[in-house]
């Protein structure tokens, strides 16, 4: 019974009622006389071409090279989807996706909850919380090229400062760097630990929206702080967390520098994501209809994602 | 005020999400295919626009600015400006600039980027600045061999101007501690190489990490020093030869002994300094000024002496840096006119002991400020006479050479080898095929 109370004291709190509440959501839908909207139409204009330009051309121009065999100078002959064929049917292509997937995934949820966790942490008074505030956003502030060259001084040779802890420890001396499956693990770490403090950032704006007077209802409720965790700040927040997870897959899909600074790829592909693998492919096989297949396809899979999510966050909206 | 009306943004609508997402989608697509960021106009600017790597410190940047700027033209010829281009997309730069008619009139730049540019038809060809440096005599000033890599069936693609060596290096006081003398051939090279391990040191340092193409080179040296190579006398590709096989075979050897470093395959050329200057480094393959790269000049670090392969060939590779000239000038004569001057004034480059190069002017070597350094007159003396390009077996370089220096099939060779975890045949076998794929026929 107390279950029950709880739970529909929690539902009342999610949605927005207050004890006493009817539980109607205010209309907001905004009524714009017609001039209003043609002012709308001609303010946005200029933005709106300038953004076709910016973007139309290179994504036409990528559409011309990816169906041409040719180089950066000239765009040769065309030859139809034959490097969108070649690509899929590489397996370079699709150890590179596996990487990417992989990478994403970790990339977006270790730094998603990494980032939660300290929100939460840092709603509770804790001695020095503004500087702790601040030290919490370096990762995200300095400099990837400053931040890998910190990176591999830790890991890079046998003699770095963490391989000789381990050796210290007698976990013998793991080669952080030159191990595939090692190298793939730090490069991973290394993106959590970049973008931690975009989630948290991201988690705790969306936490300070959150009216209080929901968890104090939830508390006369009965709820748990589990219940009150799981039912009322995660579903509270979840429309900010969709966003961050979606800008956090395209920074992780995207993401060069953080891979091709630290390990270029390597060893042996083993962190080749699809980003590096276009990058390399253009620009160091001067293979530029391939290349920029890939890019594409890599741009197709990112916008199904992003729709994917995005349709998420209206139902959650809903809800 | 509602939960709801907290947490529900109006800002948030369909149209202005999904333009979001697409922008950013669309990131790799606009970083695949754009611009470069070449900022000055074209050749019709009434100067031979002069671009230059950063080929040292930007002390080195700062005097060929100097010598550009200050080469005052006969009557009728242009003067030139100078422009520094970063190293970081710098074929994209150059792409972008020569396609949209504001690129360089005369530059230097990647190895091999003169013969790109030539097969696209942008280059012009150096057949009178040669003919002018034999008037002048600086023609026969050349080091041996260092201009007919150059020479295609069209004419003189480029003119170089410093060399880019790969030498061993040894630390004197390593082979002293382990009690071995220095390698003259194969064997000699293992047994150093095992005597090193013992004292803590690797007798064969390389690295393969990111932007670190120091093993690709230390591949296809040991596969020059062994008469062969990835092309044959013709240019044909001739990975699966069996010198080649043989040269794998034997640094494979190496890596199964730990006489190469098993953290290699991930080092960057600053930890490969780094590997030099601690004494980790016994004997390995790097460039000219070693000791001024890694940071001791104590004499401990010295050039040894080129190493004999098991059939008696002695050979080394070698990156000849060019200077070319575009067809968009303001004047053919005038770029050509600035080049022989250039030519003629390299000497202050060496003279204030900027290059970590070799020159290709004997007069140059002659230098005191060259000379006085014994590592610098060894290399001329010893490894400059064989030094072979990445075109071995075959002399004349190529626009190909471009996609086998620093493209993704030798790296990961190299990798896959400094793993350990193959046997030569294989991994040359998915070499050869990585290279048929992308090489222009």
């Amino acid at each position: 019974m107390a279950l029950t109370t709880a739970q529909t004291g929690l539902s009342r709190a999610r949605r927005g009622v207050a004890p006493g509440g009817s539980g109607k959501p205010a209309n907001r839908k905004s009524k714009l006389s017609s001039q209003t909207r043609k002012t709308f139409f001609w303010l946005l204009l200029p933005s709106v071409v300038l953004l076709v330009l910016i973007h139309g051309y290179p994504l036409v121009y990528a559409g011309v090279q990816a169906t041409h065999d040719g180089s950066l100078l000239d765009t040769g002959e065309f030859v139809g989807l034959e490097n969108f064929a070649n690509v899929l049917s590489s397996e370079a292509f699709w150890k590179a996706a596996r990487f990417t997937l992989l990478f994403t995934i970790v990339g977006v949820f270790g730094s998603w909850l990494l980032g939660l966790g300290l929100a939460l942490l840092l709603r509770t008074k804790i001695p020095a919380g503004g500087l702790f505030k601040v030290l919490l956003l370096l990762p995200w502030v300095v400099p990837v090229v400053v931040s890998s060259t910190a990176w591999n001084w830790l890991v890079g040779t046998p003699d770095s400062l963490i391989p000789s802890i381990f050796r210290n420890l007698g976990l013998g001396t793991p080669l952080f760097l030159a191990d595939p499956t090692l190298a793939a693990i730090t490069v991973m770490v290394f993106k959590v630990w970049i973008s931690f403090p975009f989630m948290m950032m991201m988690t705790s704006a969306a936490l300070a929206s959150v009216d209080t007077t929901v968890y104090e209802a939830a508390s006369m409720d009965g709820a748990s702080r589990w219940q009150q965790f799981s039912q009322l700040t995660l579903p509270l927040i979840a429309r900010s967390t969709y966003i961050s997870w979606i800008l956090m897959t395209i920074f992780c899909v995207n993401d060069f520098p953080t891979i091709y600074l630290l390990t270029g790829g390597g060893p042996v592909d083993a962190t080749t994501s699809l980003v590096v693998l276009a990058y390399r492919t253009v620009f160091q096989d001067f293979q530029t209809g391939p290349g920029v297949a890939i890019a594409f396809l890599m741009t197709i899979t990112l916008v199904v994602v992003s729709v994917i999510l995005y349709r998420q966050i209206r139902k959650s909206s809903v809800e | 005020m509602t939960i709801k009306s907290s947490v529900t943004s109006t800002a948030f609508s369909r149209r202005g999400f999904l333009g979001f997402a697409a922008a950013a989608a669309s990131a790799p697509l606009l970083a695949a295919c754009g611009g470069g960021s070449a900022s000055q106009s074209g050749g019709g600017s009434g100067v031979i626009k002069f671009w230059d790597m950063p080929w040292a410190t930007p002390a080195y940047n700062d005097a060929a600015k100097k010598i550009a700027e200050g080469y005052a033209p006969a009557s009728g010829n242009l003067k030139a400006s100078y422009q520094t281009i970063q190293w970081n997309n710098f074929y994209q730069t150059f792409s972008s600039a020569i396609a949209s008619k504001t690129g360089p009139a005369v530059s230097t730049g990647g190895g091999f980027q003169a013969f790109q540019f030539a097969q696209q038809g942008q280059i012009a060809y150096a057949d009178k600045v040669v003919d002018d440096l034999k008037k002048n005599g600086m023609y026969d000033d050349f080091l041996p061999g260092v201009l007919d890599p150059f020479k295609s069936d069209k004419g003189y693609v480029a003119v170089p101007w410093q060399l880019d060596m790969r030498v061993f290096w040894y630390r004197k006081s390593l082979f002293e501690k382990a009690g071995v003398a220095l390698p003259t051939d194969w064997p000699t090279l293992l047994e150093a190489g095992k005597a090193l391990k013992k004292v803590g040191a690797f007798g064969f340092t390389t690295g393969s990490g990111a932007g670190n193409n120091y093993g690709n080179h230390s591949m296809i040296m040991m596969m020059v020093n062994n008469g062969g190579g990835v092309f044959t006398k013709d240019g044909e590709l001739d990975v699966m030869n069996d010198r080649n096989v043989e040269a794998i075979e034997f640094i494979l050897e190496l890596v199964s002994n730990g006489i190469v470093d098993p953290a290699a395959v991930s080092y960057t050329t600053d930890n490969m300094s780094a590997q030099w200057k601690d004494k980790k480094a016994g004997f390995g393959l790097f460039q000219v000024n070693v000791p001024q790269r890694v940071g001791d000049t104590s004499g401990d670090l010295l050039v040894a002496d080129p190493i004999t392969g098991p059939h008696g060939d002695k050979a080394t590779i070698v990156f000849p840096n060019n200077i070319m000239m575009y067809t968009n000038t303001p004047s053919q004569a005038s770029s050509e006119a600035f080049l022989v001057a250039y030519l003629g004034q390299l000497k202050e480059l060496w003279r204030q002991k900027l290059m970590s190069a070799l020159p290709v002017f004997k007069s140059i070597t002659e230098l005191p400020e060259f000379a006085s350094d014994p590592n610098n007159v060894k290399i001329v003396n010893d490894w400059q006479p064989i030094a072979k390009t990445f075109a071995s077996q075959g002399n004349t370089l190529n626009a190909n050479l471009a996609v086998l220096d620093g493209g993704q099939a030798l790296n990961q060779f190299t990798q896959t080898i400094l793993t350990g975890k193959t046997d030569a045949k294989s991994a040359l076998q998915t070499f050869q095929s990585g290279l048929q794929s992308v090489l222009k026929k």
